[in-house]
């Protein structure tokens, strides 16, 4: 019998527990630790953050979903993992638990990432200066603070409200984007949009760059980038646009910030949510004497390094697909597989850039959502494969890889917006498509629109419905 | 690129907002069948 333990229940992790206990748990031991009882649905977090989604429409039972397919589910944190000795320490989440210990043939991390607040002076809700939509208590806070706004500005009082990155190497950029977005359009129907003035702040070089240096369609005849699509949104919702800045600082009521240049500035508000830089879960790594082997498994920044060349420079990744990982498997370790934003990628998909004061503006490559979906179901399959059969026959590397974002611009379905995204492949890859892009020009895709709204809304129906293992939901893709 | 009135009218047009929403579908199972799925 073999012993499978994933740490970890968020997309990359559910979506590869999901396919391990339909095809192992029967036979084999599933086991998943995740610090929170609930799986969370972290797209619509940015309705939670506006009041137009009640936090518990997120949110689903994940023991529930587990038990029927013959999965253990422990609600702890992970807190060692004992590479040589194949076990994994756990803190249960109940109070006066004692450490629990898991063994394990096949370790899965897919962590999801430490919300690193403390890179940026000030920044993030423990400070109290800015708020996140991170997380379902983030998301919450962030909403009772942004509806503090709203009321003063039903008084006459004129607000200033910021949204973007706090941290120059930042990722999720399209969060952001989802939430100034849905602020505007929540504003508008409170009929107070003319009180407040709203501000786009971001490390990402242009508009629209997302961490996956942009994309270019075909419009109407005409090469449009994405730069092009948010920039007009922006113009028509009078959203100032502060791109190319990395905050460096945030106190009551400022962000303070440098741009690409070196020169330094500061915004003001009244309500920010900047989203903070990610790391790796500070996990402990120890081999059979007891000592630390973090170097053989994670990078510095606690991202699992997998089976990626690692310390290309960008331009020689850039023109190398085959460095981008394949498997997710750790090589030292090769029982060790990594998934979502727990792998290390190989470097930035985004031209990486330092201002001339050592600052860096770099947005980290994006590894949530389908792209944590589809490397989830991989490493599932390649786990099945080694129980079974003793070798892996499933691989893909993001530049192999087809995404599509939906990124809200408004919720309702009646007036509501959205911009759809599609990308092939998500790390563009100029051998294959030696255009300026490196990407599938008639798969890429990007319109805005009502029936982007839909699709949204379809979208958190579906995968709630799939994520809960319910009937079909292999068929619906991750 | 702007958004002018009559693109704000075809992007809340329900009846071409539907074709477009089945449009999409559609190019979204083309882009998932595109990646490898291996």
């Amino acid at each position: 019998m073999a012993r499978i333990c994933v740490i970890g229940a968020g997309f990359a992790g559910h979506t590869a527990a999901l396919y391990l206990g339909d095809k192992l748990g029967r036979d084999h031991q599933v086991t998943v630790i995740n610090r929170s009882p609930d799986f969370v649905y972290i797209p619509s977090l940015v309705w939670v953050g506006i009041g137009r989604m009640d936090i518990n429409k997120t949110l689903f039972d994940l023991e529930k979903v587990y038990r029927r397919r013959n999965v253990t589910f422990i609600a702890g944190r992970a807190t060692e993992v004992h590479a040589d000795d194949q076990h994994v320490v756990v803190e249960p989440a109940a109070e006066g638990s004692q450490p629990v210990q898991v063994d394990y043939d096949y370790l899965l991390i897919a962590t999801g990432p430490k919300l690193d607040f403390e890179a940026t002076p000030g920044l993030g809700p423990a400070a109290g200066h800015s708020w996140s939509i991170c997380t379902p208590p983030h998301a919450v806070d962030a909403r009772n603070n942004y509806l503090e706004a709203v009321a003063r500005m039903e008084k006459g009082e004129r607000q200033r409200i910021v949204i973007g990155t706090g941290h120059g190497g930042a990722t999720c950029q399209g969060a952001a984007l989802e939430y100034i977005t849905n602020v505007h359009k929540d504003l508008v129907r409170r009929n107070v949009r003319t009180k407040c003035d709203l501000a786009y702040l971001s490390n990402e070089p242009e508009l629209g760059d997302f961490g996956i240096r942009g994309l270019a369609v075909q419009h109407r005849g005409r090469r449009r980038t994405a730069e092009d699509f948010i920039g007009a949104v922006f113009r028509d919702y009078e959203i100032k646009p502060l791109v190319g800045r990395g905050v460096t600082e945030v106190a009551a009521g400022v962000a303070g910030w440098q741009d690409m240049e070196g020169n330094s500035g500061e915004t003001k508000f009244d309500y920010a949510m900047l989203i903070p830089r990610f790391l790796g879960q500070p996990l402990k790594f120890l081999g059979a004497e007891g000592q630390d082997v973090s170097e053989k498994i994670v990078n510095p920044a606690g991202f699992v390094s997998v089976d990626g060349i690692y310390g290309l420079d960008y331009e020689t990744l850039a023109g190398n697909p085959d460095a981008w990982p394949a498997v997710y498997q750790n090589p030292n370790y090769r029982n060790i597989f990594a998934a979502g934003i727990a792998f290390a990628p190989p470097g930035p998909i985004s031209r990486p850039h330092v201002n001339p004061n050592g600052v860096p503006m770099t947005p980290a490559p994006p590894r949530t959502g389908m792209v944590s979906g589809i490397i989830g179901r991989i490493v599932a399959l390649n786990i099945i494969d080694l129980v079974q059969h003793g070798r892996m026959t499933h691989s893909e590397r993001m530049t192999e890889m087809a995404a599509a974002c939906i990124a809200s611009m408004g919720d309702s379905l009646w007036d509501g917006s959205a911009a759809v995204i599609m990308v092939y492949p998500v790390v563009p890859d100029n051998r294959r498509y030696p255009n300026e892009e490196g990407r599938d020009p008639f798969v890429t895709h990007m319109e805005m629109g009502l029936a982007g709204a839909w699709m949204k809304r379809m979208i958190h129906t579906t995968f709630m419905h799939k994520l809960q293992g319910r009937i079909g939901w292999k068929i619906i893709p991750e | 690129m702007e958004i002018t009135d009559r693109d704000k009218f075809w992007m809340n047009n329900k009846l071409f907002q539907f074709f477009r929403f089945i449009v999409l579908n559609l190019k979204i199972l083309k882009a998932v069948d595109h990646s490898k799925r291996s």
